[in-house]
């Protein structure tokens, strides 16, 4: 079968998948799937047969954890979903995250109140992962706008970065068998010590496996009293933190992202801080190219004015093609495609509903 | 006990289900092993009912009743429906 280009997109009312040929010349669309029930989180996990995870957040009746075997024609409901033991006493609200883990199999999920779960069997049946969910800082953790979740997994050979909302940045060299917080440089504006050891709001972690020296953050920020907090990069591997937001427009924003080519070119979108949607109501990806050094506004086909919509953290991603384009969601249920990884663009569903998450692969 | 046709369609069960027991908590326990999905749909990791859905003995709502602890006499009709609760804001902007 000639390679396809698949979008997996969660949304408020549930799960929607599109598919094209590599030129992209047409989306077709297939969903809702969960019809009704947010989607928080999706994963496209190439690893073998192709699968689409997708999390399922019934208000009434919970979570539910959607697999497709067959690039999103059809999804059946996993063997579980993440839940925290009786003797715990948290309750599940939400799946924030999905990735695929290091062994064949084993995918790992961040929900919130904010802890890692595990699964070793594709996701039919999870324990948490106490090295990060017991952690002594736990207790101490305070929920951000969208709750107290772990909403960031990101693997880099034996290493696994986390985002805490709000936690910050917590590092595990062994696996995940122990996590430790490095949010040296990090910011936390909202706090009377603007630099704890925890606490952050981070928005969302980014790396190249390129360059796993090289992390960027994307923080909270937009606070005139610090500015520049909120765009950050590491080059230790996630110790220690430095500003790259000399030359945006703003540093708020939910999403970071890098090339899937090149580890110097980074992606942001600038949100106005106080209505986390676009300034001046015009739209626009940045793109650096010099990893943080310099910034260029990338809005070509996108509209010039009144266009007052949010891009959520994890509502943005590439495919990997040789000219990869990027894609992004709006909580106005646009789908954007951005060609040449984000040059010229098109909107490729003007009136789904709002964009919760998107995933791209080409399988 | 009766379950409403969106529950039915969630958990995958029948829209009846005879029960033994002496309570509702008693009741609920008894799906944990016999209709996980079902019961997982009705009731949190800590056991609690979830926010969402609501028990009726009969007519009467069972927190107006004894909660968990109602007690069930023989034909008692247990209704599980979802509480009408829609609308609530989109929280991860």
């Amino acid at each position: 079968m000639p390679e396809r280009v698949i979008l997996s997109v969660g949304t408020k009312k549930g799960l929607f998948v599109a598919e094209a040929s590599r030129n992209r010349g047409g989306f077709d669309l297939r969903g809702p799937f969960g019809a009704g029930a947010p989607v928080d989180a999706t994963l496209i996990d190439r690893r073998g047969a192709p699968r689409i995870y997708a999390s399922s957040r019934n208000m009434f009746f919970g979570m539910k954890i959607l697999v497709s075997t067959n690039l999103g024609r059809n999804f059946r409901e996993t063997g579980s979903a993440p839940a925290f033991s009786k003797e715990d006493g948290r309750t599940l609200i939400n799946v924030w995250a999905l990735e695929a883990g290091a062994a064949e199999g084993e995918l790992l999920s961040g929900v919130e109140p904010a802890a890692l779960f595990r699964s070793r069997d594709g996701g039919d049946s999870w324990e948490m992962d106490s090295a990060i969910s017991n952690h002594r800082h736990t207790p101490h953790w305070q929920p951000g706008g969208g709750g107290l979740c772990l909403h960031t997994i990101v693997r880099s050979e034996n290493r696994v970065h986390l985002g805490i909302s709000t936690g910050g940045h917590y590092l595990s060299e062994d696996g995940g068998e122990t996590f430790d917080a490095f949010n040296q440089g990090i910011a936390a504006a909202f706090l009377p010590d603007p630099y704890p050891e925890f606490g952050q709001c981070v928005h969302k972690i980014a790396i190249h496996p390129d360059n796993p020296e090289r992390l960027y953050i994307q923080n909270h920020g937009g606070f005139p009293e610090h500015p520049g907090i909120g765009v950050l990069r590491s080059d230790d591997r996630g110790r220690s933190w430095r500003s790259i937001a000399e030359g945006l427009p703003s540093d708020f924003g939910l999403p970071i992202l890098v090339h899937p080519h090149d580890p110097d070119t980074v992606y942001v979108v600038p949100l106005e801080p106080m209505t986390r949607t676009c300034p001046g109501g015009a739209p626009a990806i940045w793109r650096s190219q010099e990893g943080g050094g310099s910034w260029n506004r990338l809005d070509r086909g996108l509209p010039e004015r009144e266009s007052y919509f949010t891009v959520l953290r994890d509502a943005i991603d590439f495919d990997r093609l040789a000219s990869p384009a990027l894609y992004f969601g709006t909580t106005t249920g646009q789908l954007w495609m951005g060609r040449d990884g984000g040059e010229d663009w098109n909107c490729l569903f003007h009136s789904l509903p709002p964009i919760h998450c998107l995933k791209a692969a080409v399988v | 006990m009766r379950l409403s046709a969106a529950l039915c369609s969630y958990a995958g069960c029948p829209s009846e289900l005879a029960l033994a027991a002496a309570t509702v908590g008693s009741a609920l326990r008894q799906l944990e092993p016999s209709h996980p999905r079902l019961y997982r749909s009705i009731c949190q990791e800590s056991g609690a009912v979830r926010p969402h859905v609501n028990l009726f003995l009969n007519s009467d709502r069972i927190d107006e009743l004894n909660g968990m602890d109602t007690r069930l006499q023989s034909g008692d009709i247990l209704t599980v429906l979802p509480a009408v609760s829609g609308g609530t804001p989109c929280r991860n902007g």
